[in-house]
């Protein structure tokens, strides 16, 4: 069997963690920029607060209902999250020769390979799971447990629908459960089912999950995209078909992508918001040893079409191929910033921008080269130091000139919380 | 390997190793001796921190346990996987609030006990407040 482990309301219940005033109560957590709401509590929805809708357009609900609305605080909901996958670590065993039965699936969620435990125990198991990683992390989680993901996903959602009656728990371990399950599930909130696919299946009068799970396999094969259309039957049937994967450690290419504060118009704005971009992402290049050797820019406009005014134009984009890769921010900045200015136009209105590397190799000269001339390796030891007085002072206290000194662009986060639980200056106060 | 090691064996002196093939020889001698008695040193972490991804940091405003050593300014740590029994130092929730206090604890009662003479026990009423232990102090960094 196989567990989904999944938080409830994960950033509302960050939030609430330290502001336990809050519990009982409707909370809401805006995305980067504040722009749509991203996390609310079962309060606010029940308020009609819905999911990734724009700010301003619930904010009459969340003034009279006087609602708590939080910026998203990401390096609190990222310890929060290292904290829930820790605590399940260690519940599930640990780690044997570095690999443990915990996958994390993301931010908030994760699978556990559940298939040393007899069927018999999984209920109290899973028990003692959900109240373990809330008495450690204060994080209150839903699971669904299930021969398959596919039908793990599914019980975790009908456990989260009716949490009073299940205990955010629910097991699909026989046949009978899963079949009540799965009809008690549109092919809509499958996971892995697209809104695309849902529409077609549904267009074909496959509606439930059940439905869908009776099709036969070569049908899937024919109108299901092939091999993970069957992947999918087989799944829904209880034949485990997607598998634990090892975690992936190193990433093929590295993004930094941000909403701008406010529309930037000015060239040397935008080169400075991607000289930022450029700095961030260069940083996560040699947190695990690799260099880059293609850099792309791309620049989002409003359109320029007054009518259209909310509609966002397509990105331009352009890349470079550099002639060695590099970890060097300084190098990545100048051909960056060469890349704004083949794609700015003056007169348009900029409203996001974002810098990808990619073509990553491990930086095999980080520990120096005979053949690379000696001022390269004292580069790679400034670069070093920056990042270790960045890391141990946070926020960019030595950075490079191009990224300018006072960004005009940088994101909205009015209504951020405290890092309570990675910085110092930010610790919780207790009377 | 073995094989080339014994072919190519030569005299060595009366040790089967040279100085060379020790990296932490050095010309005094010392390197060698007291690299076998090598530590990491202390570390905070691995002291004080019992439960790592159970334990938050929380700053003291108030004088309500100066009895107890804990003052105005203080960090306290604080596992909330330890078990809150009575005598603990504990933070409680109480009404929406974050209080450190002590926690004593009987068969029908609950009462959170500061350590200054300038406030009284709070006796929790289990029906009618909002109350619950958020984690157990387990240790104060205070600074002289």
């Amino acid at each position: 069997m196989t567990a989904i482990v999944d938080c409830n309301n994960f950033y509302c219940s960050c939030e609430r963690v330290f502001r336990p005033d809050l519990l009982h109560k409707p909370v809401a957590v805006l995305s980067n920029n504040d722009g749509c709401i991203i996390s609310r509590s079962d309060e606010a929805s029940k308020l009609g607060v819905g999911m990734a809708v724009p700010y301003f357009q619930v904010r009459h609900i969340l003034d009279r209902n006087n609602i708590a609305v939080f910026s998203s605080n990401y390096h609190l909901y990222g310890d929060m999250s290292w904290r829930v996958m820790e605590t399940l670590r260690i519940l599930s065993g640990g780690r044997e020769e570095g690999r443990t039965r915990v996958e994390v699936y993301s931010v908030d969620e994760a699978f556990i390979d559940l298939s040393h435990i007899p069927e018999n125990d999984l209920e109290e198991y899973a028990r003692h799971i959900k109240t373990t990683v809330e008495q450690w992390t204060g994080i209150s989680v839903s699971i669904g447990i299930a021969p398959t993901r596919t039908l793990a996903k599914m019980a975790n959602r009908l456990a989260k629908k009716n949490k009073q009656l299940s205990g955010c728990i629910k097991l699909l371990l026989t046949t009978d459960q899963q079949r009540m399950a799965l009809q008690q599930t549109r092919v809509d909130d499958l996971w892995g089912v697209g809104r695309a696919y849902a529409g077609k299946l549904i267009n074909w009068g496959i509606t439930s999950a059940w439905e869908l799970s009776n099709m036969p396999e070569e049908w899937a094969h024919r109108n299901m995209g092939g091999v993970v259309g069957v992947r999918l039957i087989r799944e829904l049937r209880g034949l485990a078909s997607i598998v634990m994967e090892e975690e992936l450690v190193e990433k093929k290419m590295i993004a930094t992508t941000r909403m701008f504060g406010r529309p930037v118009t000015a060239l040397n704005e935008l080169k400075e918001a991607v000289a930022t971009y450029i700095s961030r992402a260069a940083e996560k290049l040699r947190r695990q040893q690799s260099a880059a050797k293609v850099v792309s820019v791309f620049l989002v406009s409003k359109e320029q079409d007054h009518l259209a005014d909310f509609k966002r134009g397509a990105p331009i984009s352009n890349y470079t191929t550099l002639p060695n890769p590099t970890s060097l921010t300084h190098e990545l900045i100048k051909s960056a910033v060469t890349l704004v200015e083949t794609l700015f136009e003056q007169g348009k209105t900029y409203k996001k921008a974002g810098v990808m590397l990619s073509g990553l190799v491990p930086d095999a000269s980080i520990q120096g080269n005979l053949f690379v001339p000696g001022a390269k390796n004292e580069h790679r030891f400034l670069m070093h130091t920056v990042d270790n007085i960045n890391f141990s002072m946070r926020d960019d206290s030595v950075k490079f000139g191009a990224a300018g000194t006072n960004k005009n662009w940088k994101m909205r986060q009015e209504l951020r919380s405290g890092r309570y639980s990675t910085r110092w200056e930010d610790l919780q106060h207790v009377r | 390997m073995e094989l080339e090691q014994f072919l190519g064996m030569s005299y060595k002196g009366s040790k089967r190793f040279t100085q060379q093939e020790i990296p932490t020889a050095n010309a005094t001698g010392f390197g060698a001796a007291a690299d076998d008695y090598m530590e990491r040193g202390i570390d905070l972490n691995e002291q004080l921190i019992r439960n790592k991804p159970a334990t938050f940091f929380m700053r003291v405003s108030g004088d309500t346990m100066t009895g107890a050593g804990i003052f105005n300014g203080d960090v306290v740590i604080v596992d909330r996987s330890a078990k809150a029994v009575s005598g603990k130092v504990i933070i409680a929730v109480l009404n929406g609030e974050m209080l450190i206090r002590r926690l004593e604890k009987s068969f029908n009662k609950i009462r959170l006990v500061p350590e200054t003479p300038h406030l009284s026990a709070i006796d929790v009423d289990l029906s009618g407040a909002e109350f619950s232990i958020w984690g157990v102090v387990t240790y104060v960094i205070h600074s002289l």
